[in-house]
């Protein structure tokens, strides 16, 4: 038995308990009683995995179907691969140890890029042929991915046999329904992904034809077999109704957010020119306060979790949040459950609020102004001013916070010298509020901590056609920066560029890149988003053998009218919106939020309604 | 405030669940209970549990002692169903009971170690290991750094026996606050003196003694 080899080397590994599952909150089934297994993979470690809310949604939605048995698979740390492989264990599954190879799905969630090549690695492991042509014609071992990356997934083309586009709450069990009904027909994997094209938000790769022009650039895209021209995404129409799990598996190791989640909104209705998030996960959906607080109530008590964190891309902007926060705050204090707030704005960041969360916790502030001028926060429609940004920083002084963390991005389209200079500017005058308030925390000094994140222009945003700043430039904007600091209450911290190149050549990268993908891993790539692991000279050499530059995809401006890879997927945002967008950030012109009035992006008349009435 | 004692299993994958880990699931699972626990009074609040002797990663036990307070008078069986409702696999309340002693009393513990290989040969390698003048090995603790000790005067035999492909030993140890010998010690030192090899399956903790030499309660 698989489980008894495991056992014999999880004492050599680093925390065992992340490889042998039994973890309350997990879901057992008699494999004999189920009709059809989903591995659902996370490309990354377990700790990374675990935390990832999605996979819970899935996961017990999944499991609710008595004849369906979903299980987890995360990618092992390099000490447990490496006895696997020597050992001939194949990846297996949590809940039953049983191998992946036995699973009639088998499910990736992209959630970055930089996790390309943990997918092959993780196939390879199981035992499954990397690429979908090799694995033959039977209704079987069938892989499949969804998440944010799938908006562009043709660098994975090769790899998978579908894509999941959108929300996966309806579409999955449709997915599964059609499974089970033509294998008990008897049908082949070809007759089944066919099928399977017409299901809406569907996306099979194997049946469009993709063609070049001599620049390299796309040409055409062109559907086969009579499937539709375009995909469409899915999205769950009543947010409020949708399935959200009462129970969270709950692990033994700590993992890096190791806590109760409720997804209080979905969506987001800021439209920062820069944010894929933003413009995927439209419409704006929010959940009724009833609805948050008993799904929160439900999940702390089913799960004894002494954390509750309120999950959405901007948790400020529901519209009840002080219907849900005085809702929950007398079950948290009651319960000794500590209430997290992520993802707060600066510009409703108020005294109120404030105050709820220091009855938790006194640790740092961090805000995230992306950009250090006013004109570039423009340019990227980040609608905050340093007014707003300096009253935050006033009232969290005088709350008694003496850190505060700041997020920039640097390489942002049309920013100069001068803009990396307002970074440091900005942070000055943070420091210098602080020596001016009168009730400041005594005795203490501040610490203002500037973080830097190279820019990524992503698919679906505004930003699609801009070039990522080069190595060169971003290397120059980073020495400004350092050479501007004017005071020792600033600390600044950057990254090497490298990551933040390849992640852009994969973002908005063709099918020609699954080549490259697998020569890098052939050559050892794999959790490439880890600082110890990445190794970017595998990806130079596996361009090189390609015959293919990463300039040509990370730093190459592209026209209004070009042909991109993934324009054959609809995500209900249009190009023309895309394209007005791009023009008012070149002439530094902001855009409302959704809220205030709409600016047309397409959802609205995808969905047959106004996203606000 | 009522003080409540548990005993408790931690068999199967629980074994791989670490002293740190165990904590904080036991954290949880007194939150899913719903029981009227008590919870610490600081800064902090949490609940108050209070583990009498760490278990090593990897060995099982079937006698696991943790200590707890309840706020208001709950039936033992009723505390032990309720707990091993929401308990994860691997883990099971075995007995609840009020303390009689503190857990500074604890002096022995009792392990069953099995070892690979023929039960025959394997004590009388035991017998010859246990005849060496002196048992030296290095322990390290976390005040003094390495410690040169001898482990023989401290290791007492209750019993062994013998099957062809197994030789389960179970061996009587200082534990608790003033002294305390890891299975792991020996075990150790065993392996490498085996002349014909052999390797640990399992180690299993049966017993907690007293300094009164009685079982601890």
């Amino acid at each position: 038995m698989l489980r008894e080899k495991i056992e014999r080397f999880l004492l050599d590994v680093q925390k065992p308990a992340r490889y042998i599952g039994g973890e309350p909150g997990s879901v057992i089934k008699d494999k004999e009683k189920v009709s059809v297994r989903f591995a659902f993979c996370f490309p990354d470690s377990y700790d990374i995995g675990m935390s990832h809310l999605g996979m819970k949604i899935l996961y017990s939605l999944t499991n609710q179907r008595e004849d369906y048995w979903c299980e987890r698979v995360f990618a092992p740390g390099t000490d447990f691969e490496e006895i696997m492989r020597r050992e001939n264990i194949p990846l297996y599954a949590l809940e039953s140890l049983d191998p992946v190879k036995d699973f009639d799905f088998i499910g990736f969630t992209m959630q970055y890029e930089l996790s390309y090549t943990n997918v092959l690695n993780m196939l390879d492991l199981a035992g499954i042929p990397v690429f979908a042509k090799d694995r033959g014609n039977e209704l079987f071992n069938i892989v499949v991915a969804g998440g944010p990356c799938v908006c562009n997934p043709e660098p994975l083309a090769d790899f998978f046999d579908l894509f999941i586009l959108g929300e996966g709450e309806e579409v999955n069990l449709e997915l599964m329904d059609l499974y089970k009904e033509m294998k008990s027909k008897g049908a082949s994997k070809k007759e089944f992904l066919r099928k399977a094209a017409d299901i809406q938000g569907i996306y099979v790769p194997s049946l469009y034809d993709v063609s070049y022009n001599e620049d390299g650039t796309v040409c055409r895209i062109a559907p086969l077999d009579g499937v539709s021209p375009a995909v469409k995404k899915r999205i769950i129409d009543d947010f409020d109704k949708v399935f959200y799990p009462e129970e969270f598996v709950v692990p033994f190791t700590d993992i890096v957010h190791n806590r109760a989640s409720v997804e209080v909104l979905r969506g987001c209705i800021r439209g920062c020119r820069f944010c894929q998030a933003g413009f995927l996960y439209r419409p704006f959906r929010e959940k009724s306060a009833e609805t948050v607080c008993g799904q929160a109530k439900a999940l702390c008590e089913n799960t004894g979790y002494e954390e509750l964190s309120l999950a959405s891309l901007s948790t400020s902007d529901h519209s009840e949040i002080a219907d849900i926060l005085s809702g929950l705050i007398p079950y948290t204090e009651k319960e000794h459950v500590n209430l997290s707030l992520p993802s707060l704005r600066v510009d409703n960041f108020s005294k109120e609020l404030m105050d709820e969360i220091k009855k938790v916790r006194k640790s740092g502030l961090t805000f995230a102004p992306e950009a250090g001028t006013q004109r570039l926060r423009d340019v990227i429609n980040k609608n905050v001013t340093e007014d707003e940004v300096m009253r935050t920083c006033r009232t969290a002084f005088e709350g008694g916070y003496t850190n505060v963390k700041l997020y920039f991005m640097m390489g942002l389209p049309t920013e100069t010298d001068e803009d990396i200079k307002g970074i440091i500017e900005l942070a000055q005058r943070v420091v210098d509020l602080f020596y001016s308030i009168s009730g400041r925390p005594k005795g203490k000094g501040v610490q203002v901590s500037i973080s830097t994140a190279t820019f990524v222009p992503k698919p679906f945003t505004p930003f699609e056609f801009e070039p990522q700043a080069t190595r060169e430039e971003i290397m120059h904007k980073q020495q400004v920066l350092m050479d501007s600091i004017s005071s020792k209450k600033i600390k600044a911290s950057w990254h090497d560029p490298s990551t933040s190149i390849l992640e852009a050549v994969l973002a908005r990268g063709d099918r020609r890149l699954g080549q490259v993908i697998y020569k890098s891993w052939q050559k050892g790539s794999k959790f490439d988003s880890w600082g110890e692991h990445f190794n970017f000279e595998n990806w130079s050499q596996a361009f090189d053998e390609c015959g293919l530059t990463m300039e040509f995809y990370a730093s190459r401006k592209r026209e209004y009218d070009e042909v991109m890879p993934w324009d054959h997927l609809d995500y209900y945002i249009s190009k023309e919106f895309l394209v007005r967008e791009n023009k008012k950030a070149r002439a530094a012109q902001t855009t409302e939020h959704c809220r205030n009035n709409c600016s047309a992006c397409g959802v609205s008349r995808e969905i047959g309604r106004a996203c606000f009435e | 405030m009522n003080k409540v004692r548990a005993v408790f299993e931690k068999k199967g994958r629980a074994k791989y669940i670490s002293h740190l880990d165990l904590n904080r699931c036991m954290q949880r699972t007194f939150k899913r209970s719903g029981l009227p626990v008590w919870y610490t009074e600081g800064f902090n609040p949490h609940i108050y549990i209070m583990f009498a002797l760490p278990l090593s990663l990897g060995y099982e036990s079937s006698v696991e002692i943790m200590d707890f307070n309840l706020t208001e008078e709950v039936p033992f069986d009723v505390i032990k169903e309720t707990l091993n409702r929401v308990m994860p696999e691997g883990i099971k309340i075995v007995k609840v009971y009020t303390p009689e002693t503190k857990h500074t009393a604890i002096k022995y513990s009792d392990f069953k170690i099995v070892f690979k290989g023929s039960g025959k040969l394997l004590q009388s390698e035991f017998e010859r290991f246990m005849e060496q003048e002196q048992i030296n090995t290095v322990k390290k603790t976390k005040r003094k750094g390495e410690k040169l000790i001898d482990l023989k005067p401290d290791i007492k035999i209750i019993s062994e026996e013998c099957q062809e492909d197994r030789f389960k030993l179970v061996l009587r140890l200082p534990a608790g606050t003033e002294k305390n010998i890891n299975p792991s010690l020996v075990t150790d030192l065993f392996v490498p003196f085996c002349s014909n090899g052999s390797e640990v399956e399992s180690v299993e903790r049966m017993l907690v003694i007293s300094e009164k030499n009685e079982e601890f309660l």
